[in-house]
């Protein structure tokens, strides 16, 4: 389990693989691998080594048509990590709104 | 994505009031959570969450830092053998006192086992951790 979210996390460190991934998932269909090259001006090598970081975070998915393959984003796992952060995000919210009334009380 | 989290909020009190207010045990048990803390380098402290209920979590670390007015420590819930590190700084203004605070390494934690156990919490850490608790001592068994 940590193992893949430190993928998930190596995957969207990089800038280039977050446009490869947002450009799936504006797309919301599948776009071959000459697409995406085509989209972004980098070799077909790139974007090969980019898309296979993403399988391995699993935020994408990628299915062979005869000589072409093509890439599907699977946002379920960024929505997850959303939802952690989320949490702090309230948690430290709510604790700060403490520390300020306590402050404010014992003026 | 950043796994950092990261807040700013504008006190109308001296520095030396917040610096107090978050390293002082006695004043951390009040607005925070339960602590036995110590504003010292290699501190193990100890956070108790709502100790009056049963199986409620605690939460511990280290200091890393501390140094008017940068405090620093890590931060471990319950047996989860995750740490993330929690960072409080302060600056003095004309209106009083900034506090930065960052709570960083969140990637840390397990991906669906987090999730699922923050899915089950509707709001605040008002509620008691120990719904945590029990979640994760059922996560250790089932698992």
């Amino acid at each position: 389990m940590q193992d893949k979210i430190t993928k998930l996390f190596k995957a969207i460190a990089d800038p280039t693989r977050r446009d490869i991934f947002h450009a799936l998932v504006i797309a919301s269909s599948a776009l071959s691998i000459t697409q995406i090259s085509n989209q972004f001006d980098i070799s077909r090598q790139g974007v090969t080594k980019h898309i296979k970081t993403l399988e391995d975070a699993s935020l994408i998915t990628i299915n062979s048509k005869g000589r072409e393959r093509f890439c599907y984003a699977n946002p379920k796992q960024l929505k997850e990590v959303n939802k952690w952060l989320k949490f702090y995000e309230q948690f430290w919210d709510d604790s700060l709104q403490n520390l300020g009334d306590y402050l404010d009380n014992n003026s | 994505m950043k796994d950092v989290i990261t807040k700013e909020i504008q006190f109308n009190h001296s520095i030396d009031k917040v610096w107090n207010a978050i390293t002082k045990a006695e004043e951390i048990s009040i607005w925070f959570i339960q602590a036995d803390f110590k504003a010292e380098a290699g501190y193990q402290y100890t956070f108790t969450a709502n100790p009056n209920e049963k199986g409620c979590t605690i939460i511990s670390g280290e200091v890393k830092q501390s140094s008017p007015y940068t405090l620093v420590y890590t931060w471990v819930v319950g047996d989860t053998n995750v740490e993330t590190t929690v960072k409080w700084k302060l600056e003095s203004t004309s209106s009083g006192t900034k506090l930065y605070l960052e709570h960083s390494g969140i990637s840390k934690y397990a991906g669906d086992t987090a999730v699922a156990m923050f899915d089950s919490f509707n709001g605040g850490w008002d509620n008691c951790i120990s719904g945590l608790t029990s979640y994760l001592k059922d996560l250790v068994n089932a698992g």
